[in-house]
């Protein structure tokens, strides 16, 4: 979305495609939309529960959008986002110390965790031209499948009987922001996120070297960047951005890891990046967008019968459109 | 031309309109049999769009098109599948049919014949992407032939031959004509115009603003009536002493067709080198092994120094390239002047400052380019797909000059730019020679060559196969040359 009036336009769009899915489920959309409305932003602990939703999906987002600002389709933020998760599960369980030193442990380990991971996909690009659409792809069920033999078989804790790691001592737990609600500090970093991303672009020749070998990558390497370089920084940031957001959900959500740690944030990152064009400010009303889709499907579902699917439906629709207006656009042009 | 002849296509009142432009503007046109007629006009004049519409391959918005018999259209840029044989391009969409299958030996046969009748001689069995350039416009010549066309429309023919080849191809085309078909040429070249036409049409901006036989017209005219206005004079080459810049031995490069074989040579400060040679005989590989971006055999050195391997050090060591698609190579279409003015030098102060791009300072180096190369744009944040080919060049030769480079290799710095903007980017290529810059000129243009090179080097092939001084330029020499001759 570049302004105000395409990002109505799409709303409405939106708006009206849900109402359409309402309909072929057989339910009433302004009973649908009102008990989505009420289940999201009905109360405080509604609300609260949207912007735990809205950072969980902001993180893996602004990794979408980082990698895409280069150049390349990470649509492994998903398995990013599990692999920070694993390693911030497994140094939480394993260091007990007061929250001031745990709590950036635990996050950076997250953030390296999920660095690796994209930087795995970015090795294969730099190194062997591989194509990062596929090698993220297929790292996002390798990160399910590590992660979950690495904590029933070689890292299992002794004390656990599931497929999860041991709880985090609550020392280790991110404050909250809203006490009693589970909305945490994990939002102010999402947001300072978002506006430390946009500086970069805008402001920092890191930024211009990216956003040049995405937007015109041979006219960037006549310019003398390096886009092997570009490639293998920008996957492994935006690992490190999807992991570091894995690992907030670790001690701000779960206080443990497990692989039901994302209902596909990284998936629905793929639509809220694409939603917000790309541009961090954007990114956030997104997020909260679809925020609102997550946490008030399950009232709609019990007050409009309305089956919550409709969300994934509308989430899959909003990529499948984007997408489309997105590479039409790059089109041959016609003389 | 007699009045009683019939037109053989006859264009009336025609407008084409495009959402955001006016590309043609009330164009009335006649051919008549037997005539070769000349349509000149700057780029962006409407001359393609003239042309598509006379061979009916797009609708006009007004007016009408009558022509009396078929119309055939030679395209700028072949139309050719290239992994078919000749004979199966000539007649795609209408193969002769025996049983359920293409008749092969009546198609070749029809290959044969035509390339007989109109002396255009070529293997109806060679595949066409291993034809050299020439011998693949014959092919697209024959396609249209094949239709038995009253009218045949030519989009820039010329664009892509040797000298040699141009005349092969006007012999062609009087012995169309003589057998009463109507031609019309879309040229910019306009010695050729002159040589070979019998009328000529200027338009500008969508309408006709001039019609004439050349036999009473003048080149000054005709290109006068293209810029509409006088065309500006090219700046004064200074004597200024040459000094040693650049040296390449035993340079090879790329593979196949297009590449570089063994060239050695020197460029000094304060010259202009001209490469002259046919599009694809090893110019873009010599090019752009100098950028760094393709790699190579051989030697280069640069004031006395080896040229440092990748690309940023050689921006930093004062080489500049022109290349040759400014949309993919050289802009950032979606950008605006001041950051892709920036593109190149924006790791090194003073463009930089410590992580941060310095705002100022591109602004500061937008407007000096703006300026100097007196770019037509509303604002330096103007995005640079918003202006027209002419001015992004101009933005693209800026951006290179703006350092005072050491090197700078100019590969078709005027291709596809109007007249006015082309004399423009040439007087600032010479005055950066004359302030002792070492200019490597590629351009497929001899005109070009011989008007702003102090050397010329032949190229053929991949090798150098001459050398020429400034003073004792032979341009039949050359033009035999560039064909491969002796």
């Amino acid at each position: 979305m570049k302004n105000v009036r395409d990002a109505a336009l799409f709303a409405a769009v939106l708006t009206a495609l849900a109402a359409g899915a309402m309909l072929l489920a057989g339910a009433n959309p302004i009973a649908g939309f009102a008990a989505l409305a009420r289940g999201a932003l009905g109360g405080e602990r509604q609300v609260s529960e949207t912007l735990v939703q809205t950072s969980a999906l902001l993180f893996p987002s602004l990794a979408v959008a980082f990698a895409f600002r280069a150049g390349l389709f990470n649509i492994g933020a998903e398995g990013q986002l599990i692999v920070g998760g694993l390693f911030a599960g497994l140094a939480g369980a394993a260091f007990v110390a007061p929250g001031w030193i745990a709590i950036p442990i635990v996050l950076a380990a997250g953030a390296i965790g999920g660095g690796l991971w994209g930087g795995v996909a970015g090795v294969l690009r730099a190194r062997f031209g591989g194509n990062e659409v596929i090698a993220t792809l297929m790292l996002n069920v390798l990160a399910v499948l590590l992660a979950n033999y690495l904590i029933v078989g070689p890292l299992h804790s002794p004390n656990v009987a599931g497929p999860e790691t041991a709880e985090l001592p609550s020392s280790s737990w991110l404050p909250a922001l809203l006490p009693h609600t589970r909305l945490t500090i994990a939002f102010a970093f999402a947001l300072a996120l978002a506006g430390l991303l946009r500086y970069v672009f805008a402001r920092t020749v890191f930024g211009f070297e990216l956003r040049a070998a995405g937007e015109a990558p041979q006219a960037a390497a006549r310019a003398g960047i390096d886009l092997r370089r570009t490639a293998l920084v920008a996957m492994t940031v935006s690992g490190a951005i999807a992991g570091f957001g894995g690992a907030t959900l670790v001690p701000g959500v779960l206080h443990r890891f497990n692989v039901e740690l994302s209902p596909g944030y990284g998936f629905i990152a793929i639509a809220v990046a694409l939603v917000g064009g790309l541009d961090p400010l954007w990114i956030v009303l997104a997020a909260f967008a679809f925020g609102i889709l997550q946490s008030g499907s399950l009232t709609m579902q019990a007050l409009a019968h309305v089956p919550k699917d409709v969300v994934s439906v509308v989430e899959g629709l909003a990529i499948l459109g984007l997408s489309a207006r997105r590479f039409a656009t790059r089109a041959p042009d016609v003389a | 031309m007699a009045d009683a002849a019939p037109a053989s296509l006859e264009l009336r009142g025609i407008v084409k309109i495009y959402p955001a432009l006016r590309a043609l503007d009330g164009i009335d046109l006649t051919l008549l049999p037997g005539e070769i007629h000349a349509l000149c006009g700057e780029n962006g004049a409407g001359k393609s769009t003239l042309a598509r519409i006379a061979a009916g391959k797009i609708l006009a918005t007004e007016g009408s098109v009558v022509a009396s018999g078929p119309v055939g259209l030679v395209h700028q840029h072949f139309e050719l599948v290239d992994r078919l044989r000749v004979w199966e391009n000539v007649v795609l969409g209408r193969e002769p049919r025996r049983g359920g299958r293409i008749d092969a030996a009546a198609a070749r046969e029809r290959v044969r014949e035509l390339s007989r009748r109109y002396a255009l001689a070529v293997d109806p069995d060679a595949v066409v992407e291993t034809l050299p350039v020439g011998i693949a416009q014959r092919v697209e010549i024959l396609r249209e032939l094949a239709k038995e066309p009253s009218v045949l429309v030519l989009d820039e023919p010329t664009a892509v031959l040797a000298a040699t080849e141009i005349d092969a191809l006007f012999a062609t085309l009087h012995t169309l004509a003589a057998r009463g078909a109507a031609i019309l040429v879309i040229t910019h070249k306009l010695q050729e115009v002159i040589g070979h036409a019998d009328r000529v049409t200027v338009i500008r901006n969508g309408r006709i603003v001039s019609s004439a036989l050349t036999a009473t017209t003048s080149l000054g005219a005709i290109a006068h009536a293209m810029v509409g206005g006088d065309v500006p004079a090219l700046a004064t080459r200074t004597r200024a002493p040459l000094r040693p810049a650049f040296v390449a031995t035993n340079l090879c490069a790329g593979t196949g067709a297009h590449a570089l074989h063994d060239a050695s040579f020197e460029v000094c400060g304060g010259e202009i080198v001209g490469i002259a040679g046919v599009e694809g005989n090893g110019q873009a590989a010599l090019s752009d092994a100098i950028a760094g971006i393709l790699a190579y055999e051989g030697e280069m050195r640069l004031r006395d120094r080896p040229l440092p391997p990748d690309p940023a050090a050689r921006l930093v060591a004062g080489v500049r390239v022109i290349p040759q698609d400014r949309r993919r190579e050289a802009l950032v279409l979606s950008w605006n002047i001041v950051d892709n003015v920036a593109l190149g030098d924006h790791a090194r102060a003073p463009l930089r400052r410590g992580f941060n791009v310095e705002r100022g300072a591109r602004e500061a180096l937008a407007r000096r380019v703006v300026e100097r190369f007196d770019i037509r744009t509303p604002s330096i944040r103007a995005c640079v797909a918003s202006l027209s080919g002419g001015n992004q060049q101009k933005v693209v030769v800026g951006r290179a000059l703006s350092c005072e480079p050491a090197l700078l290799v100019a590969y078709q710095p005027t291709r596809g730019v109007d007249i006015g903007a082309a004399a423009l980017l040439q007087s600032r290529l010479i005055e950066a020679r004359n302030d002792g810059t070492a200019v490597l000129l590629v351009s497929f243009e001899l005109d070009e060559i011989l008007a702003l090179s102090d050397r010329v080097l032949v190229m053929y092939r991949g090798k150098i196969a001459g050398e020429f001084e400034r003073g004792s330029f032979d341009r039949a020499r050359i033009g035999a040359l560039m064909a491969g001759g002796a």
